[in-house]
């Protein structure tokens, strides 16, 4: 033990000084985490707001102008008035007209009557290149004229009574940067940690340093503990700097146990650090590694985390097929213990699904390192 | 400890569809310096890794052994070093991190450790350059750390793959030098080589030629049996 536990050391050392040494890998893990951070954090907003709104008022009363003030404060959208037919026109050709609203006349009367037989309307053109797009504005624009119609119909109205009081948990304004910042770290650690460490070992059979190490009386969990730790905690520290990033410069409030998130980011680690190993084990060759790396690393960290895209919409195989991805996995550990106070009981599902990949991932790594140069 | 010796006995390697050696039999008795020649592609380094266990045969044996009987191949690889043609240091390792780092892959302690370091850089002239990284040392000191890197576990079995490639020739003396102030009771010393010259400093050569063992001998009796006067014309004859 005392023999095993001083060559990993030694191991982890001389990679530590390499680490240390090779200005890419620095740059690589200390500089791209706030690269992914920053574009993530800042650029990327799901939120959709302050859309173009043209507007054709029609009506021309109290109630069509009171609306159109609705429209405004809700925040969603800017108008833009539209003063004749063939400005409503000219804006429809446009490519980049997100929507036209056209105020018909009678819309104020039926509102303040809400009698059916002379209902008054609006007519929404959303441009549908954009279907995202097109679904939201038009979801906003009904709230805000059932807002409208409520306030003119006053507390008699039928509709009133029916009308969905919603309150939003964990996230009540529905923030997508408490929705992705919190992820951010499934994607940093699925690229860094698996890139680093599938070029660790293919460097080692490119640089031909590892037909003189094999040639010593060093075994293969020996090298793979040994290049594992250095990375291991290089890891745990872009995570940490996501991490307090997340609280103080976006904000972002965590209201679950840290001690469980921190025991999570090391299971994931490990896990996504072991992969990066049998990528290298398997090629041998940097180049090959790193191409791997980015595909076993960045696409299931996009496609089949639920960082985007959520795996409820997607077909039922797919839902199931994601389940074998970690990315998965910590990524709902990670929002759930950044937003909620929920205990391990309710992530337990997902700490197997983590554990069971680094198990499953370093056993593969020993299993597939060989001890000779065979090719 | 005693000496190494290896005897390889119909030993067949396939690489993908290339036969890199054939029906290859000879012995590497314990004590002395050994050379295998060929040119290139002959199968010098392959049968260098059969002999370090880095590959294994498609056919035939490889068996060590001491004055005291066999060794198995497990505590051989303990007893041997080897150091591989390709350069395969740490290029920003300096020498004195390398033996370091080799000190803890071999176990020594560190009272057996700091003299046999001490010996090795005054041996190899390198004692002024302990902290120089491996990329930036020339081609023969790049040698000569290798040599020590492996050195440094006292081989009874040491394996060379073209030691003195790419090396000037002042360089190339000193590591023979070195190489034979090893060798002997303790160490047998088995190396690769393209160059004639070398191959006659060599107690015993054994000739390669397109993965077949053609002869191995001393080289006098050598040049006997090929009926040569210059070393290098047996790869002349047909």
């Amino acid at each position: 033990m005392k023999l095993f536990l001083r060559r990993v050391r030694s191991v982890a050392s001389k990679e530590y000084k390499h680490i240390l040494r090779d200005p890419f890998t620095l740059v690589v893990a200390l500089v791209l985490p706030l690269v992914f951070v920053g574009m993530f954090g800042f650029v990327i907003d799901l939120d959709y707001k302050h859309m173009r709104l043209y507007v054709r008022d029609n009506d021309q009363t109290s109630v069509s102008r009171r609306f159109l003030q609705e429209v405004s404060s809700s925040g969603y959208f800017d108008q833009i008035p539209l003063h004749s037919p063939a400005q409503a026109d000219a804006a429809l050709q446009k490519n980049n007209t997100p929507a036209v609203l056209i105020i018909k006349p009678g819309f104020g009367r039926y509102v303040k009557s809400g009698d059916p037989a002379s209902p008054g309307q609006l007519q929404l053109l959303t441009d549908g290149t954009d279907n995202v797009q097109a679904s939201i504005i038009q979801i906003y624009m009904r709230g805000i004229v059932e807002a409208t119609t409520a306030l003119f119909a006053g507390e008699d109205a039928p509709a009133a009574s029916s009308r969905i009081r919603t309150r939003f948990l964990f996230n009540p304004e529905l923030s997508s940067r408490w929705f992705i910042v919190p992820a951010l770290s499934t994607v940093i650690i699925g690229l860094l940690a698996i890139m680093l460490t599938a070029l660790t070992v293919a460097k080692e059979w490119e640089n031909g340093s590892m037909e003189l190490l094999l040639s010593t009386p060093v075994r293969p969990t020996e090298i793979i503990l040994g290049k594992l730790i250095p990375y291991f905690l290089l890891s745990l520290f872009d995570v940490l700097v996501v991490f307090v990033l997340a609280l103080t410069v976006f904000r972002i409030p965590f209201e679950g146990s840290f001690l469980l998130y921190m025991v999570a980011c090391a299971i994931y680690v490990t896990g996504a650090l072991a992969l990066g190993l049998v990528i290298s084990v398997v090629t041998r060759q940097q180049q090959a590694a790193i191409q791997f790396a980015f595909a076993v690393g960045l696409l299931p960290s996009f496609i089949f985390s639920g960082f985007i895209f959520p795996i409820e919409n997607m077909p039922l195989f797919f839902q199931y097929f994601t389940a074998l991805f970690p990315q998965r996995w910590f990524l709902l550990i990670s929002r759930t213990l950044f937003l909620s106070d929920a205990g391990l009981a309710p992530l337990a599902p997902a700490f197997w699904g983590i554990g069971l990949f680094a198990a499953g991932m370093i056993t593969l790594a020993v299993f597939k390192f060989k001890t000779d140069v065979e090719p | 400890m005693p000496a190494l010796g290896v005897r390889v006995e119909n030993v067949t390697k396939q690489l993908g569809h290339t036969t890199a050696l054939c029906q290859v039999s000879t012995v590497f008795e314990p004590g002395l310096v050994h050379g295998i020649v060929g040119p290139n592609g002959a199968g010098k380094t392959t049968l260098m890794r059969v002999l370090t266990g880095l590959l294994h045969p498609t056919q035939g044996r490889v068996e060590y052994y001491d004055q005291a009987g066999p060794v198995s191949p497990a505590q051989a690889k303990y007893a041997e070093g080897y150091f591989p043609q390709e350069p395969s240091l740490y290029p920003d390792l300096s020498c004195r991190e390398h033996l370091e780092f080799f000190r803890d892959l071999y176990d020594l302690n560190q009272a057996d450790y700091e003299p046999r370091m001490q010996e090795l850089f005054e041996a190899t002239g390198m004692s002024a350059f302990t902290e120089r990284p491996a990329g930036k040392l020339s081609g023969g000191m790049y040698k000569k750390l290798g040599l020590m890197c492996v050195l440094l576990n006292r081989p009874r079995l040491l394996l060379l793959d073209e030691p003195t490639v790419g090396v000037d020739p002042v360089s190339r003396q000193e590591l023979w030098d070195l190489v034979y102030g090893f060798a002997g009771q303790n160490t047998t010393v088995v190396l690769t080589t393209s160059y004639m010259d070398e191959a006659q400093r060599c107690a015993k050569v054994h000739v390669l030629d397109g993965g077949h063992l053609k002869a191995a001998a001393s080289p006098q009796e050598l040049m006997r049996r090929f009926n040569v006067t210059q070393f290098a014309d047996i790869f002349l004859k047909p």
